[in-house]
């Protein structure tokens, strides 16, 4: 009776477990228009550590390219409103930040430039690497220290994933830009070239024009 | 005693998974006028399971309706469904691409602002259902828990064998890029110098005809 009793206890933890872990983590490709445009993420509980990070996607379009090249801002809001930080002009970002309080927190991007820009975008809420012990943690004890530990592993590989997402969104940045300076390189010296020659061709034509006219004249003055 | 402490904690359980669902998901802002999206590149093969709720707080009117429309990257229609307040789809993904879904708001919009939807998005392996590998398999607790930590790894572990292959097709579009760069420049400067070689011979030519050399 007694074992049964454990094990059905130690089964409803691992239940326990299983529905309060939070992962909150959306790898996600937005659009922002011009403008400002705000995303929401909720946080459970006070001292939860917030990641967030994401990666401007140069549309691999020529004559975009200069009002591209400053990136976007962000904007993170506390659940009453109050600014917690603030980055201006990025094309890339990764940060991480513990949570004040628990709440519903705004994430604004803003968008200075005319043109839609394309955002790989990721958030994520770790709950059991924060600093600060809450009661959520007393309640933990409740839990074995095994299943414990076993969260925190669980967590270390949200993150890890997490950075992943961002490696790779940064990986794609470099792929768009390796393809165009690849297929634009033989275009380049083709005009280069033909540039080359109509110059040539420009300076003989006037040259010639040049001494025809002065050959005329002193022709006629003899 | 025991049974006390097991059924109370099943009560903080179900309390506590209540607390969960409210945080779980972004929540998008969708302008009245205009289309939402939000897209993912996708491997073949992957589960996708994605839930959309409405978020109003305005009991006196109208939950606002949006639609929504799931697309595949070869454009094919994968979920589409007008004036709904919440809702879910799933799918497996069979072309690696770019997934596109996206919200719009229709019908009645009374207070006209944008509507909040919230979109919890799970890929791969998030998206398991682990409830029913537990009752197929009957395994429970701590080897439950290890399974999901393999399955976590297993997909850490694609996603970086993924990064290895773009890496080495980066590596292989800068090699050509040099070699591409290197030899269309010489040729370039190897007609800037023909070009000039004929340059003055067309003109000495000239100049031998006009008699001034």
């Amino acid at each position: 009776m007694g074992l049964w009793g454990l094990r059905h206890a130690v089964a409803m933890a691992a239940l326990c477990l299983v529905l309060l872990r939070s992962r909150g983590t959306e790898g996600l490709r937005l659009w922002i228009e011009e403008g400002e445009e705000c995303f929401s993420q909720g946080v459970k509980y006070e001292g939860d550590s917030f990641h967030v990070s994401f990666v401007v996607i140069k549309d691999n379009s020529p004559w975009h390219h200069s009002a591209n090249a400053d990136g976007i801002d962000l904007v993170i809001k506390g659940p009453s409103g109050e600014q917690i930080l603030d980055f201006r002009d990025r094309k890339s970002l990764t940060i991480s930040f513990m949570a004040p309080s628990k709440g519903i927190y705004h994430l604004c991007f803003i968008n200075k430039s005319p043109y839609h820009e394309s955002i790989y975008f990721d958030v994520h809420v770790g709950h059991l690497k924060s600093l600060k012990p809450s009661e959520q943690h007393l309640q933990d004890a409740h839990v074995t220290p095994l299943m414990e530990q076993i969260a925190k592993l669980e967590e270390a590989l949200d993150n890890i994933v997490f950075e992943q997402h961002w490696l790779k969104a940064e990986t794609h940045r470099q792929a768009i830009v390796n393809d165009g300076m690849s297929r634009r390189a033989i275009p380049k010296a083709v005009i280069e070239s033909v540039a080359l020659v109509g110059a040539s061709v420009l300076q003989v034509y006037l040259l010639q024009r040049l001494f025809n006219r002065k050959l005329g004249a002193s022709v006629l003055k003899v | 005693m025991r049974r006390e402490v097991v059924v109370s904690l099943l009560v903080l359980c179900f309390i506590g998974s209540d607390v969960v669902q409210e945080g779980e998901g972004i929540w998008l802002n969708v302008p009245p006028s205009k289309n939402k999206c939000v897209s993912e590149e996708i491997q073949n093969n992957v589960v996708v399971l994605a839930d959309y709720v409405v978020i109003y707080d305005d009991p006196a009117h109208v939950t606002p309706t949006i639609s929504v429309k799931v697309t595949s990257p070869y454009g094919n229609d994968l979920h589409h469904q007008e004036n709904a307040t919440h809702g879910q789809f799933a799918f497996t993904a069979h072309e690696a691409g770019n997934y596109l879904a996206c919200f719009s708001v229709d019908g009645s919009n009374p207070g006209g602002g944008d509507v909040s939807v919230n979109l919890e998005w799970r890929t791969g392996i998030a998206a398991k259902d682990w409830e029913s590998v537990a009752r197929k398999e009957k395994i429970e607790g701590v080897e439950l828990e290890l399974r999901k930590l393999e399955g976590a790894v297993e997909a850490i572990h694609e996603n970086l064998l993924y990064l290895r292959t773009r890496e080495a097709e980066m590596r292989t579009v800068s090699e050509r890029t040099n070699g591409r760069v290197a030899w269309w420049s010489i040729m370039s400067l190897g007609i800037c110098i023909v070009v000039s070689a004929l340059q003055l011979w067309h003109l000495k030519r000239f100049f031998q005809k006009k008699k001034l050399i």
